[in-house]
């Protein structure tokens, strides 16, 4: 099972410090993408030496959207290289799974991440940090700062390490029992609930049009509501969709969404 | 030269994102900065920590981009300092100025970043893992840049100037905006989609999406059902030996 591409745990450690810039290029259509290829693109290039297709579709691959409380990613990313060196050894690994388990977890993991590090860890920072420099103590923004980053630093390294770990080994017992198969229509069957369930979350459009004039002509929004919540941002992802699915340019979609914006705040149809 | 050196802790505070989000770019961090260059650091620190308690909700979670804590917290103790008004004023200087510098950020995060990406998109086509990389750390150090430019000319002008400026962006505009980067997660999603999406899990999208909009399930419960979901609907079995073992691997 073992090859000379293994990963060691410098490798890992070398993706702990890259997995810093973890949100320095984020943005709204793809998020984190380009921090977590960043985070883990010299594991890939190890994995797939002498592998240059499957390094090219690795990297194309991992650039997909990628959202995640900063502080744990590197947990995917281990898992992420653990399945990709599974890819690398094997030909008929369903690539489609790397995707699926990293959908299935980002979202879970952004919800408890998140609210450990801001909930908690950040809430109890800035209680103790202002508490004393209010009174322009400058322990509070020392206090801040070591209160928030000793336990965010450890929770990231443990990550880095633990991730990668999880990967090999239950990937190794699931292969071995011939369940692979099984166990990437499970992980699709996540993927795609947990993308439903964020596309409710995170897609945001809603309507101040009414339905007729008047002062109390009902607001179409509630009418919606009534029939289903979220019906909007299903309707947009599903738009999108249809159009990915017909090879349209995404920049494309990305200039006429702003201006498609900007022509509804105008007329008032979104907002 | 003062202006220059609050360039430069607002450069350094965005830079709070490439070192591990740990948090400096908050006003109770870069406030005693402030302080320190403008001569008062006691009052930097004091104004750093009214800025962090009425900036508390401007958190990213999620995909929410909050008011530019860095501008604002930076120029807004500034001026409080500049102007001798202290603590009080500072929140009603540094929110509008946070919301001019959030509309730049919401361009940059909408359309700059987006195709720088798109470039990303081509190198790893073409393999090279190292310009992707490169991309990366350029597209966040290009933000900084403008974000220390920002609070220079901000510096400069002075705060009459800067309310002025913020008043005269049309509200079109950054309404239109803020819908548009409301719509853009859709297409990452999509596409996301587009590569796991299969005839046999299409139902599994749609019951997720059901659980978040009517029942409100956040995407941890989500995960959950799905989790039961899988284990009621696939048999994880092969020889009933190893049933057990794998059925509780399954989980990760």
């Amino acid at each position: 099972m073992k090859t000379s591409n293994s990963i060691t745990k410098k490798d890992l450690r070398k993706m702990f410090w890259r997995s810093l810039p973890m949100e320095f290029s984020w943005h709204y259509e793809r998020q984190m993408h380009m921090g977590f290829e960043f985070m883990i693109e010299p594991a890939l290039r190890k994995i797939y030496e002498g592998q240059p297709e499957k390094y090219k579709d690795a990297l194309t691959r991992n650039l997909e959207f990628f959202n995640c409380t900063p502080h744990i990613a590197p947990f995917v990313g281990g898992i992420t290289i653990a399945m990709e060196e599974m890819n690398a050894q094997q030909e008929d690994f369903d690539t489609a799974s790397i995707n699926a388990v990293k959908a299935a977890l980002m979202g879970p993991l952004s919800g408890i991440g998140d609210s450990i590090m801001l909930g908690t860890l950040r809430v109890l920072a800035v209680g103790v940090g202002t508490s004393l420099a209010v009174q322009g103590n400058i322990l509070g923004p020392i206090l801040f700062l070591l209160i928030f980053n000793i336990p965010a630093f450890i929770l990231r390294y443990v990550c880095s390490i633990k991730g990668y770990e999880l990967g090999v080994n239950y990937l190794e017992k699931i292969q071995q029992s011939g369940l692979m198969s099984k166990f990437m229509l499970a992980a699709s069957m996540l993927g795609v609930m947990v993308i439903g369930g964020m596309t409710n979350e995170l897609v945001s459009v809603t309507t101040p049009l009414t339905i007729g004039g008047g002062e109390n002509a009902p607001l179409l929004q509630d009418v919606i509501n009534g029939i289903m919540p979220g019906l909007l941002p299903l309707c947009a992802t599903g738009i999108y969709y249809y159009f990915l699915k017909k090879k349209v340019n995404v920049i494309l979609l990305i200039v006429i969404t702003a201006i498609f914006g900007i022509v509804c705040a105008q007329f008032g149809i979104l907002g | 030269m003062e202006a220059l050196l609050l360039a430069l802790v607002a450069f350094i505070g965005k830079c709070d994102l490439a070192t591990g989000t740990n948090m400096i770019q908050r006003p109770i961090v870069l406030g005693p900065i402030v302080g320190l260059i403008l001569g008062d650091l006691e009052m930097g620190i004091t104004i750093g920590a009214t800025l962090e308690l009425a900036f508390l909700g401007s958190v990213s979670v999620g995909a929410f981009i909050p008011p530019n804590v860095i501008v604002g917290g930076v120029l807004g103790t500034a001026f409080a300092i500049v102007t001798g008004k202290g603590p009080e004023v500072a929140f009603t200087m540094a929110f509008p100025i946070a919301l001019l510098a959030l509309a730049i950020d919401n361009v940059i995060f909408s359309l700059v970043r987006p195709l720088m990406a798109k470039l990303a998109d081509n190198y790893a086509a073409k393999g090279n893992g190292k310009a992707v990389s490169v991309i990366h750390m350029c597209t966040g150090f290009i933000t900084c840049t403008v974000l220390a430019i920002i609070t220079f000319l901000g510096f400069s002008l002075g705060s009459a100037q800067m309310e002025a400026i913020v008043n005269a962006i049309p509200e079109v505009i950054t309404n239109g905006l803020t819908i548009a980067t409301g719509l853009l997660p859709g297409i990452g999603f999509a596409m996301l989609l587009q590569m796991i999406m299969n005839k046999k899990v299409i139902p599994h999208f749609f019951l997720g999406f059901l659980l978040s909009a009517y029942l409100g399930i956040p995407v941890v419960g989500i995960a959950l059902f799905g989790i039961v979901l899988i284990f009621l609907s696939i048999k994880f079995t092969k020889d009933e030996t190893q049933v057990q073992e794998v059925a509780v691997d399954e989980d990760f």
